[in-house]
C-alpha cells in the first residue's frame, strides 16, 4: 500500500503516525496538575472515614472550597519554625500544617514557593487515638506551646507542645534541624493506644512515569510501595525501618522506627495510601521533610537513600546515579557530569561500536556487488537480504553492528531517563549559557534542535544498507520525529542524547579518515588489510 | 491468540521501528524475521527461547551470516500443494528436525485468486 503513495503523502503519513503516538502517549501517561500553595483550594476535600476530621470536611463541597481554611476551622498556626531553607508551621492540633521551601529553585513558574504539605490532606504528626471519644476531644482542645517562633538557622532548637485532654495529657517535644530533619518525643500521662500519622504525601510535581505514593521499608531490606490508588484495604507491617510518603522530588519520612511498632497503611482519599505508626506511652521518632537529596538523606541515615525511587528500573538507575554524583564531585556542575557520564558509557561500549564501524566501512567495498544484487531482486527485500548475506559470507565480512548493541542502548537510555526524572539535585542545576535548569525542558528549544541536527548529520555520514526505498525515506525523517519527541523532556536528558550523538559523529569521523588514508579503497588488498 | 498478538507486534516493529536500528542485523534472516518464522512454526516457549538467544548472538563477537530457524515438530499435512501456496520449505536437518526456509514464490491469498 505504501508503494503507491507519493513522497509528500508519505511524509504526511509519517507525521500523522507520530502525532497519534504522542496523543496516545499523553493519554496513557498524563501530565498531572502542578500544585502550589495557592491553588490547593482546587483540591476536593478529604472525605474518607479514616480521617479524623471527616465530619467537618464532608460539609465542604468542591465548589465552595475556595475558602481553604474550612478544614478544620480550629487549627490555627501555633508555632513557626524558620531556617535558611524552609519555614515550617505547626498548628494548634500539633500537626505540621505547612512547610515552604525557600530556595530560589523551588519557586514555581507562577512565582509561588513550593509547599510540601497538602492543605486538604492528612498532616504529618497527627495523633489518632484508638478510642473515638478521645479523638473527639483531641480535635477540640488546642495544643499549647513553649514558644511560638523558633529560629534554627544557627543550630537545632526544640519546642514542646502540650495538649491537656480531660483524662490525658499529651506532650510532644520536637527538635528541628536546619536541613529538614526533626526528632519527636511523644509522652502520654497514661497508657492509651494511639498512632501517629505520616500524613498525605507532598504533591508538588508529577511528571509522566514517575512513582508517587508511600514506601514501607521493612525486614531485611524489603520495600513495598503503595502507589496512589493502590491502597484499597488496610495493610499491616512489622519490623519497619522507615516509611516515606513521596512524590517525584520530595519526601515526607519517618525513620529510626522502633522494632516493635506496628505500621499500617490505610486507604485515604481515592485509595491513596496513608501511613500510621503505632505509638507507646513514651516514644521517639525521627522525621524528615524536604527534597530527596542523596547526600542529605545519607547523612541522616544511610538506609534513607532507598527512599529515592526510580520505579522498577531502580536497580540500574541507582548505580548510574552514584557514578553521576561522583562525576559531579569532580566537575562541580551537573551538566558537565552528564556529559562525562555519556562519554564514560561510550568508552565502555567503544570496542563494540568501533569494530562495528570499521566493518561497516568494509561494506562500502563490497557495495557494488550488493547493488547489483539489489537490482536483480528488486522489490523483494527478503530475497535481497538473503543474497547479500551470501555475498558477505563469500568475502568474509559482516559489516553490520548487530541487534544486541542496538538493543543495549535502550536500557541505558531508560535508566538515564528515570534517573533524570527523579533526581531533585538536577532541579535548578545550570549547565552553560542558556541552560539554567537541567531538570526541566529547554524553554529556548535549542538543545532538542541541536540534538535533531546532530542526529541528522550522524545519519548522513554513517553508511547504511537499506534495501527498501520506503524505509530509506522514512529513515530520513527520524531526526525530525526525535526532535519533537525530545522537546518536552528535561534538558539533562536531551543533553545526554546530544552528547551521545556527538560521540558517534566523532567516532565515525575517525573511521572515515582512516579509510581516506587507504590508497585505493576498492581494491581487494585494502579489504585484506582491514581483516 | 498470544501468538497472533506477538506476530502482529512483530509486523508493526518490522514496518516502522526497524528504522531506529539502522537496519543493522548481522544475520539472514534478520532477528525479527527469524522470530516471526519461529513463532509461526514452533511452540511459544521454544520460539521465545530461540528468538532471545538469537538476539544475544547478534553482535560483533559472533560471525553472523545465514542461520535458519529449526522446526521442532513436524505435524503439517497440507491438502493443497501449489508453488505459490507454500510459505516455507522444510529441509531435513537432524532426525525429526527441519530447517525453515522461506519460499520466495509464496504469494498467499493472491495465489488463490489466479
Amino acid at each position: 500500500m505504501f508503494e503507491k503513495l507519493t513522497s509528500n503523502q508519505r511524509l504526511i503519513l509519517a507525521v500523522a503516525i507520530s502525532f497519534v503516538f504522542f496523543i496516545g502517549y499523553g493519554y496513557l501517561f498524563p501530565h498531572k496538575e502542578i500544585k502550589t500553595v495557592h491553588n490547593t483550594a482546587k483540591q476536593s476535600p478529604q472525605t474518607k472515614h479514616t480521617s479524623l476530621f471527616s465530619e467537618a470536611k464532608a460539609l465542604v463541597t468542591s465548589s465552595s472550597s475556595k475558602k481553604v481554611h474550612v478544614t478544620p476551622s480550629k487549627s490555627d498556626t501555633l508555632v513557626v519554625v524558620k531556617s535558611k531553607r524552609y519555614i515550617l508551621k505547626i498548628d494548634t492540633l500539633g500537626r505540621i500544617s505547612s512547610m515552604v521551601l525557600l530556595a530560589k529553585k523551588y519557586i514555581t513558574k507562577k512565582g509561588n514557593p513550593t509547599q510540601l504539605i497538602e492543605q486538604n490532606g492528612e498532616k504529618p504528626l497527627i495523633i489518632r487515638f484508638d478510642k473515638a471519644a478521645l479523638n473527639k476531644q483531641a480535635t477540640k482542645i488546642a495544643y499549647e506551646a513553649t514558644a511560638h517562633e523558633i529560629d534554627v538557622k544557627n543550630g537545632a532548637k526544640s519546642v514542646t507542645l502540650i495538649q491537656k485532654l480531660p483524662s490525658l495529657t499529651v506532650t510532644k517535644k520536637i527538635t528541628f534541624y536546619s536541613n529538614g530533619h526533626y526528632s519527636v518525643d511523644v509522652a502520654l500521662s497514661k497508657d492509651v493506644k494511639y498512632s501517629i500519622g505520616l500524613g498525605q504525601r507532598p504533591m508538588v510535581k508529577a511528571k509522566m512515569m514517575t512513582v508517587e505514593g508511600a514506601m514501607i521499608y521493612y525486614g531485611d531490606g524489603k520495600n513495598k510501595i503503595f502507589e496512589d490508588g493502590d491502597a484499597k484495604v488496610k495493610h499491616i507491617f512489622h519490623d519497619v525501618h522507615f516509611v516515606s510518603a513521596f512524590d517525584q522530588y520530595f519526601g515526607d519520612i519517618f525513620y529510626n522506627i522502633k522494632k516493635d511498632a506496628v505500621v499500617t497503611v490505610e486507604p485515604g482519599l481515592k485509595n491513596n495510601p496513608l501511613v500510621y505508626i503505632s505509638g507507646s506511652k513514651k516514644m521517639q521518632l525521627q522525621g524528615y521533610l524536604g527534597p530527596k537529596n542523596y547526600e542529605t538523606l545519607k547523612s541522616l541515615n544511610p538506609l534513607l537513600v532507598n527512599t529515592i525511587e526510580y520505579g522498577w528500573f531502580t536497580f540500574a538507575a541507582r548505580p548510574l546515579f552514584l557514578v553521576l554524583a561522583w562525576l559531579y564531585s569532580i566537575f562541580g556542575n551537573w551538566g558537565w557530569a552528564i556529559v562525562a557520564l555519556t562519554v564514560l558509557v561510550r568508552l565502555v561500549l567503544y570496542p563494540l561500536t568501533y569494530k562495528g564501524m570499521v566493518s561497516m566501512q568494509k561494506m562500502k567495498l563490497v557495495a557494488p556487488k550488493v547493488k547489483a544484487l539489489q537490482a536483480k531482486y528488486k522489490g523483494d527485500a527478503q530475497r535481497v537480504n538473503a543474497a547479500v548475506m551470501q555475498e558477505y559470507k563469500k568475502h568474509g565480512v559482516n559489516p553490520l553492528g548487530g541487534c544486541l548493541p542496538m538493543v543495549l542502548q535502550i536500557p541505558i537510555f531508560y535508566a538515564m531517563y528515570r534517573l533524570i526524572f527523579n533526581t531533585p539535585e538536577l532541579q535548578g542545576a545550570p549547565w552553560i549559557l542558556w541552560v539554567h535548569n537541567l531538570g526541566q525542558m529547554d524553554h529556548y528549544y535549542i538543545l532538542p534542535i541541536l540534538m535533531g541536527a546532530t542526529m541528522f548529520f550522524q545519519q548522513h555520514i554513517t553508511p547504511n544498507n537499506f534495501t527498501d526505498p520506503l524505509q530509506a525515506k522514512v529513515f530520513k525523517y527520524i531526526p525530525v520525529i526525535f526532535t519533537f519527541f525530545f522537546i518536552t523532556f528535561p534538558a539533562g536528558l536531551v543533553l545526554y542524547w546530544l552528547t551521545n550523538n556527538l560521540a558517534s559523529i566523532a567516532q565515525q569521523y575517525m573511521v572515515n579518515r582512516k579509510f581516506a588514508t587507504l590508497k585505493q579503497p576498492d581494491d581487494e588488498q585494502s579489504v585484506e588489510k582491514l581483516k | 491468540m498470544i501468538r497472533n498478538f506477538l506476530l502482529s507486534i512483530l509486523a508493526l516493529y518490522q514496518r516502522f521501528f526497524t528504522l531506529l536500528g539502522f537496519g543493522s542485523c548481522r544475520f539472514y534472516p534478520t532477528c525479527s524475521e527469524y522470530a516471526k518464522w519461529e513463532f509461526e512454526n514452533n511452540s511459544l516457549s521454544s520460539a521465545f527461547y530461540h528468538s532471545f538467544t538469537r538476539i544475544l548472538r547478534c553482535n560483533q563477537f559472533f560471525e553472523g551470516g545465514i542461520e535458519y530457524p529449526v522446526l521442532n515438530n513436524l505435524k503439517l499435512c497440507p491438502k493443497k500443494m501449489d508453488i505459490c501456496l507454500i510459505k516455507y520449505w522444510l529441509v531435513p536437518n537432524k532426525k525429526n528436525r527441519y530447517y525453515i526456509i522461506k519460499n520466495f514464490k509464496y504469494k498467499g491469498k493472491k495465489c488463490l485468486k489466479n
